[in-house]
């Protein structure tokens, strides 16, 4: 699988939809993780999914 | 399609029109613009190309994946969200433009705040979206027929904000300069079907989530069709419709922009200028 990787830009500008809180951003997974709000947004050749909807609780472990 | 009462052969192509003519009037040069709704991949290049930003974000409501993207943008900078929760950093554009998209919109006065936030001072917000005299025809139509067969009625038609109460809720939202004008654009329809196809193709088929399914029957429509022939037909024996496009301008406040002066803190009287009498009542 090729992922395409988020725009730099991208990140610059980015926060949790949710918390407003900022982002952590996980290229090896391309997913970016608010630890806030406890949830993770899946990007998808390079378009980030910022749907509080669609995103994945983030782990406790 | 037949009948089209107006030079533009598409109530998108017109509303988007609205929108950029809005943006041409505007003679301050921007840096970095958001542009989100529908169908934005066109806009986005053009604002690249003709006005010379350096970064236009796209942003989306859909999933990627959905079959609402036909046209797959060649801006990079793409980002699916919601404008009820919008991701973005406060005062990080100079320009917010959205397009066909707020009249979906739950929570209309939390999307405006959240997309003013992400506005630097004096950054504009532009937005453009369908109003309350919207498919009036169809809606007055589809509530007698309903009524005439059931004794009760569904919300089948989306509700859709007055102009007034977009322009307060600009202002609400804290927006500077604030204005909300509205355009009616009658279309003609040979038939109820052919009004739902074109109401597809646009994208725009009901929103309200709460609606009983499955009890649209034939007959419905049969006599909604019947009650629509005779209210509001045109002269050809077609069906009007009615589609008002809301077109929102606002400007995130700032020091350097226009301001009323506080009540009282005149130097100079009225009537002065007028060269009249002052009287008291």
């Amino acid at each position: 699988m090729t992922a395409t990787n988020i725009d730099p830009k991208l990140l610059q500008i980015l926060v949790c939809p949710v918390t407003k809180g900022p982002l952590e951003y996980d290229k090896e997974k391309q997913e970016l993780i608010s630890k806030q709000a406890g949830l993770v947004f899946s990007v998808r050749d390079g378009i980030p999914i910022m749907l509080p909807d669609e995103a994945r609780k983030l782990d406790d472990v | 399609m037949i009948g089209v009462t107006d030079p533009f052969t598409d109530i998108r192509t017109y509303a988007d029109a609205q929108l950029i003519d809005r943006l041409l009037d505007v003679t301050r040069s921007f840096k970095s613009a958001l542009v989100c709704g529908a169908e934005t991949s066109h806009l986005a290049q053009d604002l690249l190309k003709k006005h010379n930003l350096d970064t236009v974000f796209e942003g989306e409501f859909s999933d990627p994946d959905g079959p609402a993207n036909g046209a797959v943008s060649k801006v990079n900078n793409r980002i699916i969200y919601d404008d009820e929760w919008v991701p973005f950093k406060n005062e990080i554009f100079d320009l917010v433009i959205s397009m066909r998209a707020l009249h979906w919109v739950n929570d209309l006065p939390g999307a405006l705040i959240q997309l003013r936030r992400c506005l630097e001072p004096d950054g504009l917000f532009l937005a453009s979206l369908y109003g309350g005299q919207t498919l009036h025809e169809l809606r007055e139509s589809l509530i007698e027929a309903e009524t005439q067969l059931r004794g009760g009625i569904a919300p089948r038609v989306s509700p859709f904000v007055d102009v007034r109460d977009a322009g307060n809720l600009l202002v609400r939202a804290g927006f500077a300069l604030p204005v909300a004008d509205s355009d009616t654009v009658a279309r003609e329809y040979i038939s109820l079907p052919e009004l739902f196809d074109d109401l597809k193709n646009m994208g725009e088929t009901n929103a309200v989530r709460e609606r009983p399914h499955g009890l649209a029957t034939a007959r419905l429509f049969e006599i909604a069709e019947q009650i629509y022939k005779e209210r509001h037909s045109t002269k050809t024996g077609h069906l009007k419709a009615t589609f008002e496009i809301i077109t929102l301008t606002g400007w995130s406040p700032s020091e350097s922009q226009q301001k009323p002066l506080a009540p009282g803190s005149a130097k100079q009287r009225l009537s002065d200028a007028l060269d009249t009498e002052e009287k008291l009542f």
